[in-house]
């Protein structure tokens, strides 16, 4: 991982001019303004937290409460136990944990082969990558859904089964540039010494590549997992079945009024808390992964 | 050992050595089969029988028969196209004015922070991880008309009276410009920290020395830097907003009166509400002639940044 720079080795004001108390003026100007940007961008999700809990005589009242004055952590439980948030949840892991897969191994190797492999014939795939990441996906919403609806010639349909979801992972044009570049950015002379070693490339490709690789596939999975988490227009149209609904097809299909207000923000809660956690816990991977070498799209 | 092909000593093994090539190459390939194959069946092939359908009569998802322009001649005629139209551009417009500068100007200052930069990127970022759904909703809460959503119960707080908000057909198209500003705010402005901690740090030093302040370093040496990004990420969002749908489609359903409806959303709800797919296959085709030439345009930036 590559270590946030030292402070002020960045920036254009420079160390020496902090103890100006002009300068001062000026930093702690900048740092309120960006203390306002962070409680627009935090508020919301507050809001939506705490007001969940209130009871619901105060949730109604008029006027109402910003600040909460009941706090009713029980009625998560209650929310847990009347919708089958364990089958929504387990539903979006598996979702999730499938396209993670897909991602890593069919990316990553697409990724690989482009970079180091490099196969004659394959800068034609690379431009075609190049070129269909910035293909407007608007015409192919209907020709996709036939095609999962009835597989051409072979004639099979993927409806309600997250097969085709984590199969589609696999055209993540994006990531494959992502990998390519990282193993682009890899220094050569690592694999040089393992082929003065007596390597072989798939001895290079185990004991030098892949645990060189470990922070851009973190990187990834935790970005694949979020947009995964989050994913709504395909399930949505695929998952018709009860049984199979991510948790955003749970929301989507519950939104309008069936259930009051302060039930529905608890079930918004339930659902931002898996990405939450993971984010809390590994926040170092995603926005220190995204600034790792090469990796600027 | 015999894998060791060196310098001049492989030049001999000249034929041994091609066939070894032609095998690594044929392994290369096979590993890059399976994604060839998934892209042609999920990405290009879609395009293709998108584009070839909609100059079909379509009954369902069954194409009946070739009727050459008679799709897109009845999405032209429909008096619903050119609002529909004006309020993709009028998404895009006010993407610009709401969401194009928070993400430069929080990524500048940020770069600059020695207290608290970890809570300040975190909190930037979160919204980033809610998914879009839960997303739209809660925004959908907070600009709720009664006065139960967040905004009113400000403005009763403030004694202003309650406002409609994504009722009011003049306001919908920014508050939910606004809702997806929030969320994408985040990773936007990770592209640009990226940027920014790439540039030089000579040439500030050097910017001091000539007694440049700091509105002159952030103009002269700063925006220049971040420029070639700032360009990319303009086209980014023209592309991007253009195609916006899940949002209209959860927060408003194109509604009031068509007020929120986009280009994409028309085509969705055409094939999956009202089952006229071939209608939908025009509004696609058409949106996506529209945005080739601004992908062309994309590629024109980058040559030129690059």
């Amino acid at each position: 991982m590559k270590r946030k720079p030292k402070r002020k080795e960045l920036g254009f004001i420079t160390q020496v001019e902090m103890s100006k108390p002009k300068t001062k003026l000026v930093y702690w100007f900048m740092f309120a303004i960006l203390m306002v940007i962070s409680l627009c961008m935090i508020v919301p999700a507050l809001w939506i937290l705490v007001s969940g809990f209130k009871d619901t005589e105060e949730f109604l009242r008029v006027p109402p409460t910003l600040v909460p004055q009941s706090f009713h952590p029980e009625k998560i439980k209650y929310v847990w136990e009347k919708f089958d948030y364990v089958l929504y949840f387990k539903n979006t892991f598996v979702l999730a944990a499938g396209t993670i897969l897909f991602t890593i191994v069919l990316n990553g190797l697409a990724g690989y082969v482009l970079s180091r492999l490099k196969p004659r014939g394959s800068r034609a795939v690379f431009t075609m990558i190049v070129l269909l990441m910035m293909i407007p996906g608007t015409v192919s919403m209907v020709p996709l859904y036939m095609t999962i609806c009835d597989f051409p010639y072979l004639h099979f349909s993927m409806l309600n089964s997250y097969t085709a979801l984590w199969i589609m992972a696999g055209a993540n044009c994006f990531n494959i540039l992502i990998f390519k570049s990282f193993f682009d950015s890899l220094p050569k002379a690592y694999i040089e010494a393992a082929q003065i070693d007596g390597y072989n490339n798939l001895q290079i490709f185990y004991k030098i590549i892949i645990p060189l690789s470990v922070p851009v596939i973190m990187t990834i999975s935790i970005l694949t997992f979020n947009a995964s988490w989050g994913d709504f227009l395909f399930p949505y149209l695929i998952l018709t079945d009860k049984k199979m609904y991510t948790i955003s097809i749970f929301l989507f299909r519950n939104k309008s009024g069936s259930y009051p207000i302060d039930i529905y923000m608890i079930m918004l809660t339930l659902s931002i808390l898996p990405p939450a956690i993971i984010f809390v816990f590994l926040q170092k991977h995603i926005i220190g992964g995204m600034t790792l070498g090469g990796i600027k799209e | 050992m015999k894998t060791k092909v060196q310098g001049t000593a492989g030049l001999k093994q000249y034929g041994k050595r091609g066939s070894m090539m032609l095998f690594r190459d044929a392994g290369a390939w096979l590993l890059l089969l399976p994604t060839i194959i998934i892209i042609y069946f999920f990405t290009v092939r879609p395009i293709i029988i998108g584009l070839w359908y909609s100059m079909h009569e379509m009954q369902g998802f069954t194409p009946k028969m070739f009727v050459g322009f008679e799709n897109y001649k009845r999405v032209l005629a429909d008096t619903q196209f050119l609002k529909t139209l004006m309020n993709t551009v009028l998404y895009v417009v006010w993407s610009f004015v709401i969401g194009f500068v928070p993400p430069i100007l929080t990524a500048i200052l940020l770069n600059e922070m020695i207290h608290c930069s970890g809570w300040f990127k975190f909190s930037i970022y979160f919204p980033t991880i809610v998914p879009t759904v839960a997303a739209t909703m809660l925004w959908y809460y907070m600009y709720l008309p009664d006065s139960s959503g967040l905004l009113n119960t400000v403005l009763l707080k403030l004694g202003a009276e309650p406002q409609g908000w994504l009722q009011n057909s003049v306001l919908t198209i920014p508050l939910i410009v606004i809702m997806s500003t929030w969320k994408g705010c985040g990773s936007t402005m990770i592209l640009y920290l990226a940027a920014l901690q790439g540039v030089n740090q000579e040439l500030y030093e050097a910017a001091i020395i000539d007694g440049a302040g700091f509105t002159k370093r952030i103009i002269h040496i700063t925006m220049p830097q971040i420029m070639g990004i700032t360009i990319l990420n303009a086209v980014r969002q023209i592309i991007n907003v253009f195609q916006i749908m899940t949002e209209p489609l959860t927060m408003t359903g194109g509604g009031p009166d068509g007020a929120s409806m986009s280009m994409a959303l028309w085509g969705y709800k055409s094939a999956f509400i009202e089952f006229n797919t071939g209608t939908s296959l025009a509004i696609g085709a058409i949106t996506f002639a529209i945005l080739i030439v601004l992908t062309m345009f994309y590629f024109y930036a980058e040559s030129k940044v690059d």
